[in-house]
């Protein structure tokens, strides 16, 4: 059989050349790797300083420090609370909230089983976030936080960090399509960041919880990270009640702040 | 060019892709460039975390650790180290299988696909190539 090739210096017999390899083009190649590296961590340098239109809304630590525990739907009086930590431009959330929340809502909240918490977990990798957040805040100081918060994620294509840089918007005309909305005081709440303050004290509750993906879900003692199926979902629920004692179930989250049935918003 | 040049290349693009979207997860990048498939999905999927580090970000240690191997493969005095060129295999083959993982978690679990795993996945691949090559070639050579 033919020998295999062998790149000049390499073997350790005698009379195999120790290093053939020509320092010169050695350098040379170095030369290559550090240019490359050059360009490539000051292209980084770029898209990690440059400015981001739409970026302007973060947390603020100079504004007052409001209590908020997200917000409630369901009976105060459910067997099991379910809390969700979760972002508006996040995918797998809004697979959720278009695919099983309405399942959930129907058979589990709307008959008792259990009462339902979202928080807010903005996450710094998406653009336009806080602005949905603060937006579905307006929308909750009008009592029309569940409705908004469907409306943000059946729409979240148009007004992610993809989609535009102009995020607040296509968030007035999302909106603006919600029955009964007083679309003057909305959009004056949006535009002015009025609910920041609340969404910042959701972000702490999220980081105080060591929350690390979203959706992140609480049922009960066990929490479930990324999408679930309504079945899946279901059988996490009733796992968690035949395991509790009744009256014993809340376990998601302070639920010192519950809403009457079906009632929307904190 | 010889495989360890070509490796210290491809350890280069890693480290960069490694950091980029380390950067994405951190949130320095704003939005990620993603043309045809779902790397949003993907990179904000609780699997995009191990042992609470950005998945992203052990690929980009693992590709500054190859990258540090091969520069120093490619000085006189390990030219010819079966050590280090068994180091390069045992290292790029473990990242064969922990990339592997990943792609089956991208296509059977998340149902979502990252452009920017899989030209990950194929340097991976490529360098393990690349290193059992670079190994069996300094194995024959000792043996002669």
């Amino acid at each position: 059989m033919a020998k295999r090739r062998v790149e000049p210096g390499r073997g350790r017999k005698p009379g195999v050349v120790k290093s053939a390899k020509k320092p010169a083009a050695n350098r040379a190649f170095f030369v290559i790797i550090a240019v490359i590296a050059i360009v490539g961590i000051a292209a980084l340098t770029y898209l990690s300083t440059r400015p981001k239109a739409g970026t302007t809304i973060g947390f603020d630590p100079s504004l007052p420090k409001v209590e908020s525990q997200g917000y409630v739907m369901g009976s105060p009086n459910a067997k099991l609370e379910v809390t969700e930590f979760g972002d508006y431009e996040c995918p797998q959330c809004g697979r959720f909230a278009t695919l099983t929340e309405s399942d959930v809502r129907q058979r589990l909240v709307n008959t008792g089983e259990i009462r339902y918490r979202y928080i807010d977990f903005p996450l710094d990798m998406h653009r336009n976030t806080w602005n949905a957040s603060i937006a579905a805040a307006c929308a909750d100081k009008q009592g029309k936080f569940w409705e908004m918060h469907d409306a943000i994620f059946a729409s979240q294509d148009q007004w992610d960090g993809e989609a535009t840089d102009n995020p607040n918007k296509v968030l007035k005309q999302v909106a603006a399509r919600i029955p009964g909305i007083n679309t003057d005081s909305f959009n004056v709440c949006l535009d002015t960041k009025q609910t920041q303050p609340k969404v910042q004290a959701h972000y702490q509750l999220s980081m105080a919880r060591k929350i690390a993906a979203t959706p992140t879900f609480f049922i009960g003692t066990q929490k479930f990270e990324g999408f679930l199926p309504y079945d899946e979902f279901k059988r996490h629920v009733e796992e968690e009640l035949a395991k509790t004692a009744p009256g014993a179930g809340n376990v998601g989250g302070d639920s010192t702040k519950s809403a009457p049935l079906k009632k929307p918003g904190t | 060019m010889t495989k360890r040049m070509w490796m210290a290349l491809i350890s280069v693009a890693g480290l960069l892709l490694g950091i980029y979207l380390t950067l994405y997860k951190f949130g320095f990048i704003g939005t990620l460039a993603c043309g045809v498939t779902s790397c949003e999905t993907v990179q904000t999927s609780r699997w995009s975390v191990f042992l609470g580090l950005p998945v992203a970000t052990w690929g980009a240690g693992f590709y500054a650790t190859m990258l540090i191997l091969t520069i120093a493969g490619l000085q006189e005095r390990y030219v010819d180290s079966r050590g280090l060129a068994l180091a390069m295999m045992v290292l790029t083959g473990w990242g064969v299988l922990f990339t592997a993982w990943l792609n089956y978690l991208e296509g059977f679990v998340i149902h979502a696909w990252c452009e920017w795993c899989l030209g990950s996945a194929a340097m991976v691949l490529l360098l393990f190539v690349l290193s059992v090559l670079d190994f069996r070639e300094l194995r024959e050579v000792g043996e002669e």
